[in-house]
């Protein structure tokens, strides 16, 4: 048993249920946070994560965690998983579990590691300019036999580090290169377009194995998810979860839970996408916890516990052989006018039966967004839906994915 | 909403309590606004406000207010929670649970530590008294337009709900002022007053000593018992027979009596009905005149065509459709019989069979339509209110004041092409009209401004406006583009050669500003204020467009109003006088600007406003474009500067000002 968790990074939903479960734990995180922490009496360690040098570093924090007995670091959010990767490898006394956490952090070495191990990834291939974009779309399309008039073979390009959508751009032609890529992308990842059905997995794993696995059904990418997975999805459960136990394998992940995403084709064969080791964006976890009953921010950050028992691990994590009732899902909502001045519930909403709640928050006053967007930009919150047919969960994510809510 | 969607909702709704009730002070805040967020689904029907009351208490002891505004009742203030209804999401919705709180302390059902039961319960009084629109369901242009559909059935239900639960006392004075301005106005839809003096019957005990009671019951008297005979014999059948047996002398007292009932509130009791029958039927057209309050003019008119109107009277009157008494009685006085083509127009529309999906639109607006009544007789009924009270149309609550605008100018200038109208629309479910050479038919077009039409609206209206609507914005599309405002175009071809060609605007496409507002408003003030413009009056309607701006002159949006007459009161003061479709007559556009419906020599349906006042929310008007020069330099400096002011610091805040002058 952990006699203390780091929690890296700060999250009020992850402080409400460690506190719920009452589990010793200390959050990590900027010092804007500590007079919140302090007049909540949260045991709290400032950090400026953002500074690497003689003073700031994981000996360092090791060193500032000393008083409270931490022995478990736990990564909330992308940009604390290398502090927390260094932390357990002093706490384990094992060089490699920070070497694995840069293999979360470099999207080129984690897709060379699943390679090298047998997995189905793209083409990649690390670029530093334009002109290289250019070549590797180049050779992407000599390799697809394109002909004179043909369109371009697709080609992405992300961030090394960065989580899930940020600074993904998708190049749909040589002229794309030169219209959406800015100097400083570079250095990134580029890579094929992987065709498929796109979904995620999230794993937790304990002592090397998937002690529980669930799956994330991808309604459209950055907008929409639910959980648990829809009918085909699920026919095909044993051999998704071949993979995911080949990806924790080649990874070499014995404590944690990990988020990566696949492409399904139709002729059952997986691509990897990536993968990630911290709290999943699209409130995945909470999708997660109401549709399988579990408290899934506690489950998360128990599975790093390599000291945690059996039964622990029994009692915080659900059962995947009997699948739920409800499905679980949610869109998230961004303004589609450029301008507008008021949150404006459509009333077919309403009637909705499976329209759950929403965190739609009204804009300030008439306000205007702006065309660079990260990732897909700010949405302005979700709106949570709950029903028995995921197939009519289906239909409605896509359809309020276009309806107008910012009037 | 179906049985199970609502039991859906109220178990998604007991799950966010128990999340709250789960929730340490960390996520409270973000549980609170989920469970809020479901208020949306529940609040907009009678179960589901029933429902959020009885969880008011537990939801304040979970803490649903805790860190908001909401969260001392004790310092909220009743004069503010208009405009946090209007505000939207979830805003009203954390009001609605307020105010349902408020009423559980009110009524003894929770208490709090802070306000008392009458503390709460003088609130809520407060409330109503300023929240009137939302009570009776008449909103003022400026909440239509702020407020979607859904979130105004969630304020309605509000307020139904509250009503029931009060015994309205505190409020009469303000009951009896909202009464006399909808009747003074004539209004030819009628169910709103009925409503609320149906209301004030059932619920409130007067004391008829008092100013205030004896008003409410004067309008009590006017619809439940216009004379002593009907207070004495109570029901229809009863006062039937009555009249039955009654010598003349009692006949005369009835007439006299039901007929001054009607013409000075402008309501008619279903009582009246049963008496025109048994005189027409009887032959007794010596009380007839009387019966229907007629004036020298009208008496007149009745003799010269007493068949006709006998046949008419015969044809439509039913006490299910007596309010198309006042308007024949306010018909007869206009002299409208003696034009051949409305009398050939009103014998040829007894004999059309009318559209299915008309007929069904048509009864879908009667409240409690009659068994021994039709479609077709409510259809004329209601044409012959509009024809006599063309100042009467009213837009109800849609967003089409230009048909309302249109209905009351042809009743007025056009009666004949209006009946020939609502006949080709009636029998086709079709009008079609020509926009320069073209042909445009409603039958082929898409939406107009309207999606969901309410048809809280006299059957003329139901009738004409769909299709009046499709066109006028077929048409508007047609003139967009052309740099300046299509209204310019689309206004003659809409309502017909009364309208004068010029066009005056205040905006400038292409540089996207105000440009020459000076220019302006000495067009406007040398085309219409009588000082002004060599001593001429106002002749056709003139359709003009104004800003419509808040209580604290913030622009709003665009409204189509008529100016009909300019002339002094009895104060001195040069008047506008003017329709403005949406039958409001509690408008408050900042500045002091409110304009009034009554009080200042306001015919019924006129409102008016000080001429300055009027012409600085004007953003555009017609005028006629040869003779609007001759007297532009009569119009003084100072009047101009004082109107931009106020224009200035209204609407004009929204936009850019570019002073170049231009060429009128």
């Amino acid at each position: 048993m952990a006699q203390c968790f780091a929690l890296m990074g700060w999250s009020l939903p992850v402080i409400e249920s460690m506190q719920k479960l009452n589990k010793p734990f200390v959050v990590v995180s900027f010092p804007d946070f500590e007079s919140y922490a302090r007049d909540n009496n949260i045991p709290f360690v400032s950090y400026q994560f953002d500074e690497w040098s003689d003073t700031s570093n994981a000996i360092d924090l090791a060193e500032k965690l000393k008083p409270f007995n931490a022995d478990v670091a736990v990564p909330l959010f992308e940009e604390t998983v290398e502090w927390a990767g260094a932390l357990n490898s002093i706490y384990r006394n094992d060089p490699r579990v920070l070497n694995r956490a840069f293999l979360f952090r470099n999207k080129t070495m984690m897709k060379r590691k699943a390679l090298i191990g047998g997995l189905r990834v793209g083409l990649f291939e690390e670029v530093h300019s334009k002109e290289q974009v250019k070549s590797f779309m180049k050779r992407l399309n000599e390799a697809n036999l394109q002909l004179e008039g043909e369109d371009d073979s697709w080609v992405h390009i992300k961030p090394f580090a960065s989580a899930g959508t940020v600074g993904h751009r998708l190049l749909r032609s040589m002229s794309d290169i030169d219209e959406k890529v800015q100097d400083s992308d570079f250095p990134c990842l580029a890579e094929s377009h992987l065709s498929g059905r796109e979904f995620s997995c999230e794993a937790f794993v304990h002592g090397g194995k998937i002690k529980f696995l669930n799956i994330t059904e991808y309604v459209k990418l950055g907008y929409s998810n639910f959980i648990p997975e829809g009918h085909y999805l699920n026919s095909k459960r044993e051999l998704i979860h071949k993979h995911m136990q080949k990806l924790v394998d080649i990874f070499g992940i014995e404590y944690g839970m990990i988020h990566p995403e696949w492409f399904l084709t139709e002729n059952d064969e997986l691509s990897f996408g990536e993968v990630a080791c911290r709290i999943p964006g699209g409130h995945i976890l909470e999708l997660s916890g109401k549709a399988w009953g579990y408290d899934a921010l506690a489950a998360f950050v128990l599975c790093h516990d390599p000291n945690l028992s059996e039964d622990e691990l029994k009692s915080i994590l659900p059962d995947d052989s009997q699948k739920p009732e409800n499905h679980y899902g949610n869109v998230m909502i961004y303004p589609h006018k450029k301008q507008f001045s008021k949150l404006e519930i459509p009333e077919e909403l309403t009637e909705e039966p499976y329209f759950v709640d929403h965190t739609l928050v009204p804009p300030l006053s008439t306000q205007k967004i702006s065309d660079d967007r990260e990732g897909f930009g700010n949405h302005f919150g979700t709106i949570n839906f709950k029903g028995e047919d995921p197939d009519r969960m289906t239909e409605l994510l896509k359809h309020y994915e276009n309806v107008d809510f910012y009037v | 909403m179906t049985e199970s969607l609502t039991e859906r909702a109220f178990d998604h709704f007991e799950e966010a309590i128990n999340a709250l009730r789960e929730a340490t002070s960390l996520t409270k805040a973000d549980k609170a606004n989920k469970l809020v967020s479901q208020i949306d689904q529940i609040a907009h029907s009678e179960e589901g406000i029933q429902y959020l009351y009885k969880k008011s208490p537990v939801l304040v002891k979970l803490g649903v207010f805790d860190n908001t505004a909401w969260a001392e009742p004790e310092k909220l203030v009743p004069q503010l929670v208009n405009g946090t209804l209007k505000a939207g999401t979830p805003h009203s919705s954390f009001e609605i649970l307020s105010e349902l709180r408020m009423l559980s302390i009110a009524l003894g059902d929770s208490k709090h530590k802070a306000m008392s039961k009458k503390d709460a319960a003088t609130f809520l009084e407060e409330v109503l008294v300023h929240n009137l629109e939302f009570v009776f369901e008449s909103l003022n242009e400026e909440t239509r337009s702020a407020m979607s559909a859904l979130e105004q059935k969630k304020v309605f239900g509000l307020f139904k709900y509250l009503l029931s639960k009060s015994d309205l006392q505190g409020i009469k004075d303000k009951l009896a002022e909202e009464i006399t301005l909808i009747c003074e106005q004539r209004p030819i839809v009628t169910s709103k007053a009925r409503e609320i003096i149906k209301l004030v019957k059932e619920k409130i005990e007067l004391d008829t000593s008092k100013e205030t009671d004896a008003k409410l019951a004067f309008y009590i008297d006017a619809i439940y018992h216009p004379s002593e005979a009907v207070r004495k014999h109570g029901t229809q059948e009863k006062y039937n027979s009555y009249l039955q047996s009654a010598n003349d002398q009692e006949l005369a007292i009835e007439s006299d009596s039901l007929g001054k009932a009607m013409r000075s509130s402008g309501l008619v009791s279903s009582f009246h009905a049963i008496l025109l029958e048994h005189l027409s039927e009887q032959n007794l057209d010596e009380h007839l005149p009387k019966a229907l309050g007629l004036n020298d003019t009208g008496k007149a008119e009745f003799v010269k065509h007493k068949k006709e109107i006998k046949k008419l009277i015969h044809y439509i009157v039913h006490p299910d459709n007596a309010q198309c008494v006042y308007g024949l009685s306010r018909m007869l006085e206009k002299g409208l019989f003696s034009r051949q083509a409305v009398r050939a127009g009103l014998d040829n529309i007894k004999r059309i069979r009318l559209h299915s999906e008309v007929e069904k639109n048509i009864i879908k607006s009667i409240a409690h339509p009659g068994e021994n009544i039709s479609a077709l007789q409510y259809l004329i009924g209601a044409l012959i209110r509009v024809l006599g009270q063309p100042l009467g149309v009213g837009q109800g609550n849609n967003p089409t004041c230009q048909s309302a605008r249109g209905i009351s100018m042809w009743s007025q200038h056009a009666p004949a092409k209006l009946i020939n109208m609502v006949i080709t629309a009636a029998t086709l479910n079709n009008l079609s009209f020509r926009f320069e050479g073209k042909e445009i038919e409603a039958d082929k077009l898409g939406h107009g401004l309207v999606k969901q039409m309410d048809f809280s609206l006299d059957a003329v209206s139901v009738v004409l406006v769909p299709l009046l609507d499709k066109i006028y914005n077929e048409m508007m599309k047609l003139a967009a583009g052309r740099e300046d405002d299509p209204h310019k175009w689309v206004n003659p071809a809409m309502y017909g050669q009364w309208i004068q060609i010029g066009f005056a605007s205040v905006y400038n496409y292409l540089l996207n500003a105000i440009q020459d507002y000076e220019g302006f408003i000495k067009i406007l003030y040398a085309s219409c204020h009588p000082d002004y413009n060599g001593h001429h009056r106002l002749v056709y309607p003139n359709p003009v467009g104004i800003f419509i701006t808040s209580s604290r002159g913030d622009m709003i949006g665009f409204h189509a109003v008529s100016l009909l007459r300019v002339r002094k009161d009895n104060e001195g003061v040069m008047r506008a006088y003017f329709l403005n479709p949406n039958n409001e007559g509690r408008q408050d556009w900042g500045q002091d600007i409110k304009p009034a419906v009554m009080g200042n020599g306001e015919k019924p349906g006129e409102s008016s406003l000080p001429f300055n006042q009027f012409a600085s929310r004007i953003y555009a008007f017609h005028y006629n474009t040869l003779q609007a020069t001759d007297h532009l330099n009569e119009v003084p400096k100072e009047i101009v500067k004082e109107v931009k002011k106020l224009a200035q610091d209204s609407w004009g805040r929204s936009y850019t000002w570019n002073e170049i002058p231009r060429q009128w």
